[in-house]
This record gives C-alpha cells, sequence and structure tokens, in this order.
C-alpha cells in the first residue's frame, strides 16, 4: 500500500513537471501598424553595430553560491562576416583563452580550466549573442505589453531569440529553448552613443552564471588588423 | 564556464605575481649570482609604482594598467591595481587574497586554493633571497653587459604553455632599480611591467597588508 502511495505520489510530481514545461511559452508579441513595421524592424537593430569593433571589458563572473571572479575580456567582431575573436586574460595580463569563430570556432589558446570540453562554443554563443545579429529567421516583429519593441527570430536547432528594444533605447536580448525555456538573458545599461557601459548576461537552466560586462573601452577597428597576426613579430628581449 | 576557481590558473597567476614582486626587490647592478643574492639579502620592504602594458594581436595599442606595490620582509605582500580595474591582492603569514571593487565595493574573489598559495610562496620565499638558480619552476640565466637581464625559462610544460620566458631588465645604472619586467607568453603576446618611485627599507605600515581600503 504504500509502494503504492510512493508511486502515486511520483506520478502526480511527474504530471506537474510536465504540465509547468508544456505550458511554458513565450512572451506575447502585440503586432504593430504595418506601416510601421520597417520602422520596428529599423529598431530592432540598434543593439548590433554595422561596423567592425573591438570592446575591452571587465568581466566578473558569478556562480550560484557566491563563487565569484574577475578576468578582463577583448572582444572584436566584423558584423559583415560575423567573425569573431575573443580573448580572456587576468587582470595581470596573463592570456587564459584566446579564440576565434568564423562559421567555426578554432581555439588558439586555453589554458585549464578553458580547455574544458564545449567550453570555447558556449563561450562563443554567449559573444554571438550579445554582439551579433540573430542567425536566423526573422518571425514576428512587434511590442510587448510595455511598449518595447521586440523582434523574435526562430534559429534553426537553436530555439528562439527576442531583441528587445526599449523606449529609453536599451536593450535585452533573450534565448529561449526549442521548449521555450528562457536560456540566456542579456540586459545592457548606461548607454552612450549605442554602446553600453555595462552588459549583464544571465544563464539559466542546467548551468547558472551570470557575467557583467563592465566596459573599459570600445573603438572600431580595421578588419585586415584582426587577420594580420604577427607572427613575424620580433621575439626578441629588447 | 566554470572558471576561476581551479588551482593551475590561480597558482600561475599568483606565481607570476611572485616574480614581479621578487623583481621589484632585487636592486642594483649585477653581473653575478652572488652580488644579486647579496643585494636582495638587506631588502626588509620595498614600495613602488608599476604600470602594465599589454600587448597582443587583438589590441592595436597596448592596455594600460597602473598601480600600487608593497612589499615587507619576510612574507608580506600587497599589489594594488588603481586604474583601469581596482583590484588587490594581499598575501601576508601564508595567507593571500584577492579583491575586486564592484558595485557593493570590493568583493574577494574566490580562485585562490590554499594549496597554490602555499606552492607560491615558498617560491618567492626563495627568490626574495635571490635564489633564482635551482628554482623547481624556471630556469634562470644571467646576462651582463650594459643593459643586464635575468632570463627565466619555465621547466614545466604546464607553465611553458602560459609563459614563454620573463625577461628581467636591470638598470645600467648602479644606484638604480630593475627598468622592467617583461612577461612572453608568446610571438606577439607579452606583459611589459615598469616600476617608479621605487622605496627601499622605508616604513609601510601593517595595515597596508590587511585591509584592503
Amino acid at each position: 500500500m504504500k509502494a503504492f502511495a510512493l508511486y502515486k505520489r511520483c506520478f502526480l510530481i511527474l504530471m506537474t513537471v510536465f504540465f509547468i514545461i508544456s505550458c511554458s511559452r513565450l512572451p506575447v508579441i502585440k503586432p504593430v501598424d504595418p506601416a510601421m513595421a520597417r520602422d520596428t524592424m529599423q529598431r530592432c537593430h540598434l543593439p548590433f553595430l554595422d561596423i567592425p569593433y573591438r570592446f575591452v571589458h571587465t568581466i566578473k563572473v558569478a556562480f550560484p553560491g557566491g563563487r565569484t571572479g574577475t578576468v578582463v575580456g577583448v572582444t572584436a567582431f566584423d558584423p559583415a562576416t560575423k567573425t569573431i575573436q575573443s580573448v580572456i586574460m587576468t587582470i595581470e595580463g596573463f592570456v587564459l583563452f584566446d579564440a576565434s569563430y568564423e562559421k567555426e570556432v578554432r581555439v588558439n589558446r586555453a589554458v585549464t580550466p578553458f580547455n574544458a570540453e564545449h567550453f570555447a562554443g558556449y563561450m562563443m554563443d554567449d559573444v554571438r549573442l550579445i554582439f551579433l545579429t540573430p542567425d536566423g529567421r526573422l518571425s514576428d516583429t512587434g511590442v510587448f505589453e510595455d511598449g518595447s519593441t521586440v523582434c523574435r527570430y526562430y534559429v534553426k536547432q537553436n530555439g528562439v531569440i527576442d531583441v528587445i528594444v526599449h523606449k529609453d533605447n536599451t536593450w535585452e536580448i533573450e534565448r529561449y529553448s526549442d521548449s521555450n525555456e528562457l536560456l540566456r538573458k542579456v540586459t545592457t545599461f548606461s548607454l552612450q552613443d549605442r554602446i553600453p557601459g555595462m552588459v549583464e548576461l544571465n544563464a539559466f537552466g542546467f548551468r547558472e552564471y551570470t557575467l557583467r560586462l563592465n566596459l573599459i573601452n570600445a573603438e572600431p577597428f580595421s578588419p585586415e588588423a584582426l587577420q594580420l597576426r604577427p607572427d613575424n613579430a620580433p621575439e626578441d628581449d629588447e | 564556464m566554470r572558471f576561476i576557481t581551479t588551482k593551475g590558473s590561480a597558482k600561475r597567476e599568483v606565481l607570476v605575481v611572485g616574480i614581479l614582486f621578487c623583481s621589484a626587490v632585487m636592486l642594483g647592478w649585477a653581473d653575478n649570482w652572488e652580488d644579486i643574492e647579496k643585494e636582495s639579502s638587506n631588502i626588509r620592504s620595498v614600495s613602488a609604482h608599476f604600470s602594465q602594458e599589454k600587448h597582443m594581436h587583438i589590441l592595436t595599442k597596448a592596455l594600460i594598467s597602473k598601480g600600487h606595490f608593497y612589499f615587507r620582509a619576510p612574507d608580506s605582500v600587497r599589489w594594488e591595481y588603481t586604474s583601469p580595474v581596482k583590484s588587490v591582492l594581499l598575501m601576508r603569514k601564508g595567507d593571500i587574497k584577492k579583491y575586486t571593487l564592484g558595485r557593493r565595493g570590493f568583493v574577494e574573489d574566490s580562485g585562490v586554493s590554499l594549496e597554490s598559495m602555499q606552492i607560491v610562496l615558498q617560491e618567492i620565499s626563495k627568490w626574495s633571497r635571490g635564489q633564482f638558480t635551482g628554482n623547481e619552476h624556471f630556469s634562470a640565466t644571467l646576462k651582463g653587459g650594459q643593459v643586464p637581464k635575468i632570463i627565466l625559462t619555465p621547466k614545466e610544460k604546464g607553465l611553458s604553455a602560459m609563459i614563454s620566458r620573463i625577461v628581467i631588465t636591470l638598470s645600467p645604472d648602479r644606484q638604480a632599480t630593475i627598468s622592467s619586467v617583461k612577461i612572453i607568453e608568446n610571438k606577439g603576446s607579452y606583459t611589459l611591467f615598469e616600476f617608479t618611485d621605487v622605496q627601499i627599507n622605508g616604513e609601510i605600515s601593517e595595515t597596508i597588508f590587511r585591509e584592503v581600503e
């Protein structure tokens, strides 16, 4: 009899979980006047710079339980080719991770624990989410209840990305799984000339963490500069 | 995304801070290890300003950081960055802590393990006595001449993946201190530290090594 009660309880829990999951749905987008659709789409491009840019941030990483750490991140990207180069180093200047993305991730340097399996891929996904227009089909545009502009992209085999631009021109980017579970949320603060002074990325689900990027420096650059890796750089000690 | 917390990177980070600290205390012109060891034995305290230039291929111009450095024998160190990030690393009586300024003041980084600290402090203890030769982690070469240099090359494969070599350039002036420390990671990527306003054997308050602010 006890066993039956246990099974019944488990079944109820499973059904509740299933019900909650099946009830997950994306935020409702209210349509806008068709005449305004073009403006809405243009507004959704506000978060994404259209020329090659290089950012230097301090990145504070926080995990559940209060563990934190701070590193310096350098990110250079070219929106035209969707290429990214990313370097993480300690405040003391030691490069822990150096990778580029051009259709696929190429790791130039990764010291333990940055050489962990899948780390480079996950990290580049986060960087792309923050800096580049989503790679996906624009399926819907409109506004949320609070008047924020929103563009919804369906990303092949990768769920949905909502780009939300608020009335004050700050923005949020939300990434959902195929089952509409919120996986990532990017929030921007202290905007100046389309450059946020702070970006916060919250990762939900199995691996929870928060990245808080505080801007040190942002500048446009020539994409050729990235290709010129200094293989002939002097190795002397002078 | 489990970074910051493993022993390896923390150990290397602190190891290099150790190298820098020892570089700063090595005074005077020297063309043999005995001179360096002799000079180092007189050091009771050091304070200095430092600038740090990070050069790498992704940056068209170097990333500059500045800060202060304090040392008191036998084992108290404060390595403080004032810009662009405010960060303090404290080593005192075998205990090491690192703090970074956030929105709610200085917050302790949870990335440095006790084991790493012990190893590094042992190394620092050797270097502070000018004992570069016979070091477990680095081979040392002393190059004399008008601009004397000490070149440290990692012995371990793990460390050499992080650092190609370290070049400590001493001032050609006998009365002066070292002119720079260059930590070369690979071609095109290096960090250059320069020390100024170096004060030797001056009074440094105990609180400097105990309190972050």
